[in-house]
């Protein structure tokens, strides 16, 4: 678009440098400074402290886990198992992209890209990368099961009843 | 340069490839710049302010009394500046903001505790609103002292109050959203001041048919309270609607700046450069031709090619220069105040305890004053008539002369002079004697509110400047000089209203010489 | 012009660099020293010190310098108390120095801190991350930190304190005793019992520092500050305050404060109350009649002295009547007290407690009135009378004063009371006599005579019977017609400057007033009027007196007539104005 013609014409002729010492200093201060803002401005909207409470949850009385059986807390997005060493609490949320998974003969399988688990969260097939996490569960003070849902624990872990 | 941007000629299609990749960044700065360099020349720099998007609303050429920082403070500029960095700062907050009476404050809570870097830029927003308010009021000051509303700008004299209004507006609207106690009651009372035609409607018993008043105030809260609603439409106004119309006014602020021919200056001397401090260097060759200087100035005055010195410099980089510097310097000021002084944050709203005074923010305050002698004259019907007669300033003052040159017809300066004397001296002695004495309701308590309607200190002291001006009409026989005088009148007048009721006003709006005094509750 | 480009760019460069500085340092202070990171950094080597086992070097692997908050969205609470107390939940943490130290006791176990959080017990500023801001005291914010020993003024909002452990306590319970010990609930209401003189209480402990007068407290301006000081002396807090406040001692004054900040309606999820709390509230909304002691402490003492004898409180011009005295009690009868207790006493303090959803149940202010008499004074037994010595002129004497003004100086009658010499009298014996004074007679103007000593009645009892027999009989004998039109007369000329000219009070109470009125009968008029009331300035007009004349039996009539039937008419006629304001 811009002209070819080289500079220094007759109609146009060549001036002095403004590439000065205090050009160059005033505009790469006003760029730093500019950039220091920047980077407060990204700062921001990263949080520094995640919203809502703590993700422990109540899933009632060991008694209501007769051996054997299992449940799932769709709220809360856990399984519960009972076997003969003890509870356990499994997460029903997808490795893969976080969907919720549902019980199958083998295991678990996500509906959204197929997906498949083993009873004790093992990937059987599908694009899901790691293991479904084992939760860790406890007693509260009344006596009833908790699970925490930001507790992961190794899987085969037991919480004898 | 150009050639080594083109393949080698006879290369396959992959060295083809292989050559361009090895070219991107060059080639991809010369698309993204159009220049790909510095300009070095003043065709370049004019090419450089001509062909850029953002540039391209300045000319390319600027008189040099435009650049000089005694002419225009830079106020318009410092206002703009502070504009963008609240535009930047607040969509930060919003980020955070939750509108919603029970997460309002809330989230105010969180941007001041835990949002990395969430008070500062709070803080900064605060304080570049109090800046362009500022700037914007003094900004028409500057304006109006040195004529520069006379033909052809009357237009965008115009626009610039509207663009005070919206400011305003958006200063206002912007109070109502930290949903604090502060918040809470001075909306109360702004909103009351939209109802107050109740005043004069009732006083004529025609309410029940003819309610401005109430229709005012149901259109701004939504209900008869400030709750919900309200702050949903306060935060729509505030985020969404004053901004749009502020970019669109700001915009034709500036095009009409363009149009206008630059900014108002007198004639430029025929003489030489002498005049210039014979620092001014003709920039028309013998040989330049009328092409060149359609390219550099659209339209407007056209400088006298041939015919004397060339007062102006190239935008590129002088102008930028400038812009930058002001607008660094606007940064550098609210910085500073964010740093040292945190934006007040009071108890969460609580319609069962009311503050204590409950002051409006400053800019408010001399209207809050006169509010506090009838809502609906000081509140309406004074800002109203202000406003009006701003508005038809450069229509009533037509005869040129004295443009862009502070106080450039003859005897204005001490016509300014008297008038903030007299501005000063009658604006006090009211304050004094409404403090001293009360006012009529004071003396007669069944006085119909009509009449106080009518006559109250603050309509007493509009009629007060209103005289003076029309004597000096008279007297000196200029409407500029007229202008003049109400113009410096009513800035005195808003200017010791507004340090009175910030100053010396303290709970249920008593007098107090300082608020050290206020008594604890 | 060159210069003027130069002199925007050294105000760029300046600014710039000017900005920048700003911007770094604002960026250090926030990223590295602010309060709650120089805390956790000495945290941390706290935790590596004890980081003598696996788990303790496990907690200080994963310690990381980061806000920390507990957000519980049933509560409303989002606290960052625990981002410098760190160590609020590690039990380790015994011998450190706060912020870091263990939370006290076995609170927590009880209470989980992700499940309550702090701000619900502690009150305070949850949102803030620095100590000021947190303890609230000279910021913006409606309720600053709870100093230790007033935080158990939070527990009440869960759970019924008389459950708790009562050293836990101890400040909440003894102020829940105190508000009843000082008779509180003569004036304030609380749960719908109370009198109406003071506020209501049921929300104080809600009301911020900006609700209160605090002219007169030094800084900081809390509400417990206030409240300490308030019990101690109303007046000097609140000019002009009329609160009435029996001496109690600082600790007194702290526990009664602790339990007005404890007094607040908070909205707590049921899964937070303790099935006590959910007891108590079934106990409030079905409440126990109470005894009359209970009430008589709770809600009449405080004007009326805790045994009756009166109080007179010359700041508020108020002077309550003694109650349990014989003066009153004998003249009384319990359809006066259970009027007044319905109505109150318009012009009066004395506010209407068993009006319809008041205070008190009917039978509850039938157990009052029954605490009222078995508590009154019991005059001697006929047996204990007769033992005792007589004493002629003792006999006459008495008889003159009190008995002569309605039954004759002879005993022969007059229209306002029965001739007591006649022969069917005498027939009637000794005892009928004595339980006529003992008990008084219901529905007449005889009231009972207990403050008389066995002597005093054994020799008024042989005076009345050594009178000479007159003719006539008792049971011909009719009470006398007032008429009330002599009775205005007379009421302007002697009652009026106390009780005013239409009966609507002035110095006196008011007589014309509906409560007035439902209570009093003519009888009970009449006997006042004979009798006077001891302890206020109602002298007895039965009796010669150097201010007042005595009335005779037909004036007194009359003037029943005209009190009840006079003014009465009036006040049916007139009755919306007049209606009582039980209040002041």
């Amino acid at each position: 678009m811009h002209d070819n013609e080289p500079a220094g014409s007759r109609l146009d002729p060549p001036r002095v440098s403004r590439r000065s010492f205090l050009s160059l200093a005033s505009l790469g201060s006003f760029f730093a400074a500019i950039g220091v803002a920047a980077a407060g401005v990204f700062r921001l909207p990263t949080p520094t402290v995640l919203p809502g409470p703590v993700r422990r949850y109540k899933v009632g009385h060991p008694e209501d886990f007769p051996v054997g059986s299992e449940r799932l807390f769709p709220k809360e997005n856990v399984f519960v198992f009972r076997d003969a060493e003890g509870v356990y609490a499994m997460s029903a949320v997808c490795t893969h992209l976080g969907c919720t998974v549902a019980r199958t003969g083998e295991g678990f399988a996500c509906p959204c890209h197929g997906s498949r688990f083993g009873l004790n969260g093992d990937v059987l097939g599908g694009p899901a990368p790691r293991p479904l996490p084992q939760l860790e569960v406890t007693r509260a003070a009344d006596g009833q099961l908790v699970v925490l849902a930001d507790n992961e624990v190794p899987a085969g872990t037991r919480f004898a009843v | 340069m150009a050639t080594q941007l083109t393949p080698p000629p006879g290369s396959n299609a992959a060295q083809e490839f292989l050559h361009n990749l090895r070219h991107l960044p060059q080639t991809f700065k010369d698309a993204w710049l159009r220049l790909g360099k510095v300009p070095e020349s003043e065709r370049e720099e004019s090419q450089a302010t001509f062909h850029n998007f953002f540039l391209h609303i300045h000319s390319v050429r600027v008189h040099v009394r435009s650049l000089a920082p005694t002419l225009t403070l830079g106020l318009g500029l410092i206002a703009t500046s502070s504009f963008i960095v609240l535009c930047i700062t607040g969509v930060l907050l919003m980020v955070y903001y939750k509108p919603s009476t029970e997460l309002a404050y809330q989230s105010m809570k969180d941007i001041h505790f835990t949002v990395a870097t969430g008070r500062f830029v709070r803080n900064i927003h605060r304080w570049s609103a109090h800046i362009m308010v500022l700037a914007v009021f003094l900004h028409m000051a500057r304006v109006f002292f040195t004529a520069s509303y006379k033909k052809p700008r009357e237009f965008n004299w115009l626009i610039g109050l509207a663009l005070l209004v919206v400011t305003l507006g958006l200063s206002f609207t912007g109070y109502l959203l930290p949903w604090d106690q502060l918040a809470y009651w001075a909306i109360t009372i702004g909103a009351n001041i939209a109802n107050s035609p109740r005043e004069l409607t009732d006083a004529l018993g025609i309410t029940a048919w003819f309610d401005p008043g109430g229709f005012q105030r149901r259109l701004l809260l939504g209900a008869n309270y400030v709750g919900e609603d309200a702050l949903i439409r306060f935060y729509i106004l505030h985020v969404f609607v004053l901004p749009v119309v502020l970019v669109i006014l700001v915009s034709v602020h500036f095009w009409r700046i363009r149009k206008d021919g630059g900014l108002a200056r007198p004639e430029d001397p025929m003489g030489g450069g002498a005049e210039w401090g014979g620092r001014v260097r003709p920039v028309f060759q013998p040989l330049a031709t009328k092409t060149y200087g359609l390219m550099a100035l659209v339209r407007g005055r056209r400088p006298p090619v041939n015919r004397g010195p060339e007062n102006t410099m190239m935008s590129w980089p002088h102008l930028f220069w400038a812009e930058l510097a002001v607008f660094m310097f606007t940064v550098l000021i609210s910085l500073a105040l964010s740093f040292f002084f945190d934006a007040p944050l009071k108890e969460i709203a609580n319609p069962a305890i009311p503050e204590n005074p409950a002051k409006a923010p400053w800019y408010f305050l001399g209207i809050q004053e006169l509010v506090s002698y009838s809502a609906f004259t000081g509140g309406l019907m004074i800002p109203l008539v202000a406003l009006i007669g701003l508005a038809l300033i450069p229509f009533l003052d037509r005869r040129p002369g004295g443009e862009g040159v502070w106080f450039g017809t003859p005897g204005e300066r001490p016509v300014a002079w008297q008038s903030a004397l007299f501005g000063f001296a009658v604006a006090v002695g009211m304050l004094a004697f409404t403090v001293n004495f009360g006012w009529l309701r004071s003396w007669f308590p069944r006085i119909p509110q009509l009449v106080i309607l009518l006559i109250n200190p603050g309509s007493l002291l509009v009629l007060l400047y209103a005289g003076w001006s029309l004597w000096v009409l008279r007297q000196r026989n200029s409407v500029r000089l007229a202008a003049v005088a109400l113009f410096t009148c009513f800035l005195v007048g808003f200017t010791v209203l507004t340090y009175f009721a910030t100053v010396h006003r303290g709970p249920n709006w008593q007098f107090y010489w300082w608020p050290s005094q206020w008594p604890v509750h | 012009m060159n210069d003027l480009s130069r002199l925007y760019r050294w105000l760029l460069l300046g600014t710039s660099l000017a900005t920048l500085l700003f911007l770094s340092v604002a960026a250090v202070q926030e990223n590295f020293f602010s309060q709650w990171q120089v805390l956790q950094r000495q945290y941390r080597a706290i935790l590596k010190q004890k980081a003598t086992d696996a788990r303790g070097q496990e907690l200080y692997r994963n310690f990381e310098i980061e806000l920390r908050q507990v957000s519980v969205p049933e509560l409303r609470a989002v606290d960052r108390c625990v981002t410098c107390h760190v160590g609020i939940d590690d039990p380790r943490m015994t011998d450190v120095r706060q912020p870091f130290a263990v939370h006290p006791g076995d609170i927590l176990e009880h209470h989980p801190v992700d499940r309550f959080g702090c701000t619900v017990c502690h009150q305070g500023q949850g949102p803030a991350t620095n100590f000021r801001d947190a303890k609230a005291e000279d910021v913006y914010w409606d309720y600053p930190l709870l100093t230790a020993e007033l935080t158990q003024s939070s527990c009440l909002a869960c759970h019924d304190p008389e459950k708790l452990p009562a050293k836990q306590v101890e400040l909440l319970l003894a102020g829940q005793k105190l508000y009843q010990e000082k008779s509180c609930g003569s004036c304030h209401q609380l749960k719908g019992r109370g009198g109406n003189l003071g506020a209501a209480l049921d929300d104080v402990g809600s009301k911020t520092r900006h609700q209160l007068t605090m002219v007169n407290i030094e800084p900081p301006h809390t509400t417990w500050r206030w409240h300490v000081a308030h019990f101690r002396d109303p007046a000097g807090i609140v000019p002009g305050s009329q609160m009435v406040v029996p001496p109690i001692s600082d600790q007194e004054a702290l526990a009664l404060t602790v339990y007005m900040l404890a007094l607040r309606r908070r909205d707590v999820p049921e899964s937070y109350l303790a099935p006590d709390k959910i007891e108590e509230k079934y106990r409030e909304l079905h409440p126990e009649p109470l005894v009359g002691e209970q009430i008589y402490t709770a809600y009449c003492a405080a004007c009326h002295h805790p045994q009756g004898q009166g109080s007179n409180f010359p700041a508020l011009g108020v002077r309550a009547p003694a109650i349990g005295s014989s003066d009153f009690i004998d003249v009384a009868s319990d359809q006066f007290i259970l009027a007044t207790l319905e109505a109150g006493r318009s012009e009066r303090k004395m506010p209407a407690f068993a009006a319809a959803k008041g205070t008190l149940s009917a039978d509850e202010a039938q157990g009052l009135v029954a605490f009222l008499r078995q508590r009154a004074p019991r005059a001697p037994s006929l047996a204990e009378v007769e033992r005792a010595a007589s004493d002629r002129a003792l006999g006459e004497q008495l008889y003159q004063a009190e008995c002569a003004a309605c039954h004759g100086d002879r005993g022969q009658g007059t229209p306002l009371g029965s001739p007591l010499a006649t022969a069917d009298r005498r027939a009637a014996g000794r005892a009928a006599l004595h339980r006529a004074l003992a008990e008084g007679v219901p529905g007449t103007a005889m009231p009972r005579y207990t403050r008389f000593t066995a002597a005093e009645l054994r020799s008024l009892i042989d005076y009345t019977a050594s009178l000479p027999t007159v003719p006539g009989s008792r049971a011909r004998w009719e009470l006398g017609q007032g008429d009330p039109n002599a009775g205005r007369e007379l009421f302007q000329k002697i009652c009026a400057g106390c009780h005013g000219d239409q009966g609507q009070g002035k110095t006196g109470p008011a007589l014309a007033s509906h409560g007035f009125q439902k209570a009093a009968t003519e009888a009970f008029v009449a006997a006042t009027v004979v009798r006077g009331r001891a302890g206020t300035p109602m002298p007895a007009f039965g009796r010669a007196s150097v201010n007042y004349p005595r009335l005779t039996a037909q004036e007194v009539l009359d003037l029943g007539a005209f009190v009840k039937r006079g003014l009465g008419v009036k006040l049916q006629a007139s009755q919306p104005a007049t209606q009582p304001k039980t209040g002041d």
